[in-house]
């Protein structure tokens, strides 16, 4: 709910996503402080930060498919996995980085349409197992593929980025390198519900039959979901390849996908603005179970690495539950009502 | 011609622990419309219950006869039922497929954790119940325990397809998978519906633990044959109890060729993308399954 005292006078104005002036600058100086960031963060932030806008484009990717356009995809971290071994190929063979980049997102997109082709055929929960038979094909035939080709077993190194003969391979470098473009994905995510093919994507996420009747290609619609969902998991892949130095099979799971999946659901699934909430909501319970198992290793108790591990999966499953049971919109929601409740204070919100 | 018979008779008995994996999906399915992908977890859940009331009670100075410890698992897989039907599924009846699917993603992550908490991660080995060794009929090998495993499996589908097409309660189970909405305006108690789907599930399912793992080695990995289940179930049709073990057959006889025929050739893919392969291959082709209804929402 907007404030009093705020009206539009053109069309372009009122669908704009940042209606006011305030609001603008906000995000300028939510901007400059993400810029300024590597002035005074330490390498440890700087790779917590650039391995949070990674997961932040992956979920934009999910957002696309499962939020915009209600297809399951449980593959996401498969579809990362195959940006990030076509990087790894890709740029061993020479090619610049600003070429790599949309080349594995290319590669990617394509590999998802073809998991997406039974959309022509089946909906529901039967599409999701789709993709969790991507989920589960993709090590077997990464692995079982000759090691020459995306190195099996062993995995493959990554040549690193430079433009304009410039080195990214820093932390500062793969910092801003993340933080460009989780910025282009969120941009794209704000306002696709705006455009013409985001509108389609809503309206076969609301009821695929009446899509259908007002003459929007579902099918088509439903398998460039999965594309445009897979490009931005691509951009992730490849942005992970180089960050990581070394793509391996095993960082690929069906446990990140999962991950993926709750962090879009926690934070919201129908506002461009839940990937973001969740994202950094479930990193920062990761890292509070992190130093909270640190500190009890460091005081003696008798607690493992997977102890860890296990525990961080019984929380985020925790997550995903209350956010399902209780709040379906999520934590944006949760924002956008304590927004409108800061407005009209003191009054009660109806 | 012996050596191809043998891969066969391995096969189909491997593929009916699958159809027995695969009826306790279906089992959940028809009852209550809930695809489980946590399947797998459930099943170790209840192969580590088992592993408690007897390899891991004997450990600790009490060792419990075989039989009260079937019977106390049997139990211990009532309650785990029922608790996780009260806690997850009736919040969420009547809601959309997605939050249905994603409940079952959060169970299966869910269960994975806390059974590593609960009994660790390493892996033990599982309690001896059915005979160990080999039969020799004419000049075949066959395997005791999947011998029993296969002839357990065909009873139990028999007497489930009768508990669902015949008793008072199982046709109403069968309204429930049709519809949520539907089945309540009858009159039918979707909770008991999901309440006796998620116990039969977990006793299924820990059935299968116990052909499957007897005297073997159990460890958290061993949820894999849940995602290898899935294929089995849809290829059966979710909702034919019969489907699954046949699925399971030819599942288990075409994986066992691929992996003697086809995976010297291939560095050992072709068994492990097969039942996979099939899945697409069966929601492309014939969305409903062999043996499923035909419904509008696969089209």
């Amino acid at each position: 709910m907007r404030p009093t005292g705020i009206w539009f006078d053109s069309y372009a104005s009122e669908a704009r996503v940042l209606e006011t002036r305030r609001s603008r600058v906000w995000l300028l100086i939510l901007l400059a402080f993400l810029v300024c960031v590597p002035l005074a963060a330490g390498p440890w932030l700087l790779g917590e930060m650039t391995h949070l806008f990674i997961t932040l484009i992956a979920v934009y990717g999910l957002f696309v498919t499962v939020g915009m356009a209600g297809q399951i995809n449980i593959a996401q971290s498969a579809f990362v996995g195959v940006g990030a071994f076509a990087t790894a190929k890709l740029s061993g063979m020479g090619l610049p980085f600003w070429l790599v980049v949309p080349a594995a997102a290319l590669v990617t997109g394509c590999v998802s349409v073809l998991f997406a082709l039974p959309a022509a055929r089946v909906r529901g929960f039967y599409l999701a197992l789709t993709t969790l038979a991507a989920q589960v094909m993709f090590p077997i035939v990464i692995l079982a593929l000759p090691m020459s080709w995306l190195g099996g077993l062993v995995g493959m190194p990554v040549t690193p980025p430079s433009l304009f003969g410039l080195s990214l391979a820093t932390p500062t470098g793969f910092y801003y390198l993340g933080l460009g473009f989780a910025v282009i994905a969120a941009w794209m995510a704000f306002n696709l519900p705006r455009s013409r093919f985001g509108r389609a994507l809503r309206a076969v996420h609301d009821n695929d039959t009446a899509a259908g009747v007002l003459g929007i290609p579902v099918t088509r619609i439903k398998i460039e979901s999965f594309f445009a969902g897979a490009l931005f998991a691509g951009v992730a892949g490849a942005i992970l390849a180089y960050f990581l130095q070394f793509v391996t099979v095993s960082s690929f799971t069906l446990f990140t996908s999962v991950w993926y999946l709750g962090m879009l659901i926690v934070g919201g699934i129908h506002s461009p603005l839940g990937p973001i909430l969740g994202v950094v909501f479930i990193t920062l319970v990761q890292e509070g179970l992190h130093s909270v198992a640190n500190a009890l290793l460091q005081s003696g108790a008798a607690i493992g690495g997977g102890a860890v591990f296990a525990l961080s999966s019984v929380a985020l499953a925790i997550c995903i539950l209350v956010a399902l049971i209780f709040e379906p919109r999520g934590l944006a929601h949760l924002w956008h009502s304590a927004m409108t409740g800061f407005r009209l204070w003191p009054f009660p919100r109806t | 011609m012996i050596n191809f018979l043998q891969i066969l008779i391995e096969g189909a008995l491997v593929g009916l622990v699958y159809g027995l994996v695969a009826i306790s999906f279906v089992v959940i399915y028809r009852a209550s419309r809930i695809i489980n992908l946590a399947q797998g977890e459930v099943l170790v859940f209840g192969a580590f219950m088992l592993w408690t009331f007897t390899e891991g009670a004997a450990g600790l100075g009490f060792p419990i006869p075989l039989p009260v410890a079937l019977l106390l698992t049997l139990a211990g897989c009532t309650v785990f039922g029922m608790v996780i039907e009260r806690t997850i599924f009736r919040p969420l009846i009547g809601q959309s497929a997605f939050t249905i699917f994603m409940a079952g993603v959060a169970l299966l992550i869910l269960l994975r954790g806390l059974a590593q908490l609960i009994w660790g991660a390493e892996s033990r080995s599982a309690p001896v119940i059915l005979p160990e060794g080999a039969i020799e009929i004419g000049p075949f090998l066959v395997n005791t325990r999947l011998l029993i495993g296969a002839i357990f499996t065909v009873a139990l589908t028999q007497a489930l397809h009768l508990f669902f097409t015949k008793s008072r309660l199982g046709l109403r189970l069968a309204a429930v998978a049709e519809d949520h909405t539907t089945a309540l305006s009858l009159g039918v108690s979707v909770r008991q519906a999901i309440g006796v789907a998620w116990v039969l599930g977990t006793v299924v399912a820990t059935a299968a633990a116990v052909v499957l793992l007897s005297g073997s080695i159990l460890s958290l990995e061993v949820a894999v044959i849940g995602f290898k289940a899935l294929p089995v179930a849809l290829l059966g049709g979710l909702e034919s109890i019969r489907g699954a073990p046949l699925a399971g057959l030819l599942i288990g006889i075409f994986e066992a060729l691929a992996s003697a025929y086809l995976d010297p050739l291939t560095n050992g893919a072709a068994s492990g993308v097969l039942p996979y392969a099939v899945m697409i291959a069966v929601l492309l082709i014939r969305p409903y399954g062999l043996f499923g209804w035909r419904k509008i929402e696969r089209l």
